[in-house]
């Protein structure tokens, strides 16, 4: 960990929550508020996204106030193998069926460490796949196609 | 006796040859994962949970609690052979067991600590259910003013005793109830938040949302620090403790128990603090202190009783209040909401066989425990010697066929997609998700409370004070935050949750 003149962890939370309370306040901008005797639906996300900005403006003050922790580094290589295994699973699932699928997701998420045999992981790909089908699909009667239709 | 009553109903519940072998299931489970080190008991309950739709609520119950107090046993045999702590909380098991185990008494520590938990959860176990009778009493005079008061109660006790800063948790509990209000205004019939996308209108799964930030999140943050395992080699010659060494650990034991059971009950305690606590005062009432840290038995026999025991006491909210005390709680929340249980101060009196069931198959499961630990070590020793490249490609894919699973919804997937992101984001700057996941489950019924307590009181707020059981709650809640906001108990709390 860096040191850094700003805290940019609390910088960094502090934003996101700022985005999040302004995102919510757009998102809820036509509900009705009501008030304290008969709210309306909008009443509590209202509520709940200024409570959030507060949050928000206090932790980005206090990041750019005081000097603190920086980041460690961020590796792209875990972080978009795994999303990637992730995403594809979500692209394939229903089109290619889980056989497919499995295989795909697996063998992403392999990549995202360098350790990793491609002898090895196409094989145990295989395996999980076959133990998913049997698993998901035979015993516990998961709705999805096993192969492509 | 109605005690007695109680817990011979329970018993004839746990004891039924199915919720015996989802029990063991449950344990067997819950074990594994917690020699494993890289995947913790929450994302494998969330996990669970659409395995368990088909199951009665009894059965659901009793497998998902003997995972996570399967994991709490479980963690230790990783620490003292590997000096890695298989679960958070046994972090502390680490220092003085894995230190035994250098010195050839591996056998008699995993013996210790197996013991050691076995008579916790036995003692916790009464605990409970001596104090569940008269906290349900109390909650049949709730109403939905005081359950409101009280679901504040809970979430911000669990922000003031949970790891890191206050104002960040308190923020995360905010959060999570935001992400709780999307959906559908049952009052109204609104939409809300749902940004015309149909999977939204029913609400957010929590599933997804917990394994992507608990799950996947921790998974990329684990691959980013390559990790080395060394197993001591040495085979573990004795598992029977000489009467030398139980003598040693005994008193440490039950003082573990003592405070491992009051602190588990406190929400937001969790994992860490029964055994740094635990292990603090050992050593303080230790004749000689520096026999810490090289291999003293009191602090094997001590935190890993505390340990137990707290994960067991933290049931008490849960199954007698319907509040959780923690994260893996408000899943237990989640997944009795699946099983249309409205989780509330009633659901003692309402749901009796599922609430002492689940008491009884702790006890039961804890015999288990102590059966599957001892003599199986080896087998779990040899899951130990799978390498970790294999097994994060194996959770990433039964995360996504899991989340797919609750809904056959591939949205699920995407939104346990986006949560991976957020959990590594969240993980980078320093914060903890646990109060999100509180806010999540809670926040729905915060909502409903706050709303019938206002048409009630025809918006009025003085009423949470004029109300005497509400203002009690309320009191503490006060009191909890003044607490935090002075110096001393700031500097002491940084102490025991210190690593």
């Amino acid at each position: 960990m860096t040191r850094s003149r700003t805290d940019l962890q609390d910088l960094l939370f502090g934003l996101f929550l700022l985005a999040v309370a302004t995102g919510t306040l757009v998102a809820t901008r036509n509900l009705t508020v009501g008030h304290a005797a008969d709210m309306g639906p909008g009443y509590m996300p209202r509520v709940v996204a200024l409570a959030l900005m507060a949050f928000g403006v206090f932790f980005t003050g206090r990041g750019l106030w005081r000097a603190g922790r920086g980041i460690a580094p961020v590796q792209l290589r875990p972080l978009l193998a795994i999303l990637a295994s992730v995403g594809v699973f979500a692209l394939t699932a229903e089109r290619l069926g889980l056989a497919v699928a499995s295989v795909a997701a697996v063998m992403l998420a392999s990549f995202a460490t360098r350790e990793g045999r491609l002898v090895e992981t196409v094989a145990f790909a295989i395996v999980l796949s076959g133990a998913a089908v049997l698993l998901f699909v035979k015993l516990l009667g998961l709705p999805i196609p096993i192969w492509p239709r | 006796m109605e005690l007695f009553d109680n817990l011979l109903m329970g018993l004839s519940t746990a004891l039924q040859l199915n919720n015996l072998i989802f029990c063991l299931i449950g344990v067997v489970i819950g074990t594994a994962i917690g020699v494993l080190p890289g995947i913790g008991p929450i994302p494998t309950v969330a996990l669970l949970l659409p395995f368990t739709f088909g199951l009665s609520p009894a059965s659901a119950m009793i497998m998902l609690a003997g995972i996570f107090y399967g994991a709490q046993y479980g963690g230790s045999t990783t620490a003292i052979l590997v000096n890695v702590p298989g679960e958070t909380s046994s972090v502390v098991t680490c220092i003085d067991g894995h230190e035994m185990a250098k010195q050839g008494r591996a056998g008699t520590a995993l013996a210790i600590a197996a013991i050691a938990s076995f008579f916790a959860g036995t003692m916790a176990t009464i605990v409970i259910a001596v104090l569940s009778v008269p906290l349900s009493v109390l909650a049949l005079k709730f109403t939905a003013v005081e359950y409101f008061s009280l679901l504040v109660l809970g979430l911000i006790a669990a922000v003031v005793l949970a790891h890191g800063s206050v104002a960040k948790s308190l923020a995360m509990v905010l959060l999570g109830l935001l992400l709780g209000l999307v959906g559908i205004d049952v009052s109204s019939g609104v939409a809300r938040m749902t940004f015309g996308i149909a999977a939204l209108s029913d609400g957010l799964d929590f599933v997804p949302i917990a394994m992507g930030l608990f799950g996947l999140g921790e998974i990329i943050a684990n691959l980013e620090r390559p990790a080395e395992r060394r197993v001591v080699s040495q085979s573990i010659r004795s598992l029977i403790p000489s009467w030398q060494d139980l003598r040693a650990a005994f008193p440490a034991v039950v003082r573990g128990t003592a405070l491992g059971s009051v602190l588990g009950v406190l929400p937001g305690g969790g994992a860490a603090l029964p055994p740094f606590s635990s292990y603090a005062l050992e050593k303080k009432l230790a004749r000689d202190p520096s026999r810490f840290g090289k291999g003293a038995i009191e602090g094997v026999a001590g935190p890993e009783a505390a340990n137990n025991a707290g994960a067991q006491t933290s049931f008490i909210p849960l199954l007698t209040l319907g509040i959780p005390a923690n994260a893996l709680m408000a899943l237990m929340i989640g997944a009795l909401m699946m099983q249309g249980i409205q989780p509330g101060p009633q659901i003692m009196t309402e749901q009796p066989k599922l609430v002492w069931g689940v008491i009884a198959s702790m006890w039961v499961g804890n015999l288990m425990l102590l059966i599957i630990n001892l003599p199986l070590v080896g087998l779990w020793v040899s899951m130990l010697k799978i390498p970790y490249r294999l097994l994060f490609p194996a959770i990433v894919l039964f995360c996504c066929i899991g989340t797919y699973g609750i809904a056959n919804s591939l949205f699920n997937v995407w939104l346990m997609m986006g949560c991976a992101l957020i959990g590594y984001f969240f993980i980078k700057i320093g914060v903890e998700p646990a109060p999100l996941l509180l806010g999540l489950v809670l926040g729905p019924q915060l909502e409903e409370n706050f709303r019938r307590a206002m048409l009630i009181a025809d918006g009025d707020f003085t009423v949470f004070l004029s109300r005497p059981i509400s203002a009690v709650i309320l009191a503490v809640v006060a009191a909890l935050l003044l607490a935090m906001l002075s110096p001393a108990i700031l500097r002491t709390r940084k102490e025991a949750l210190a690593e």
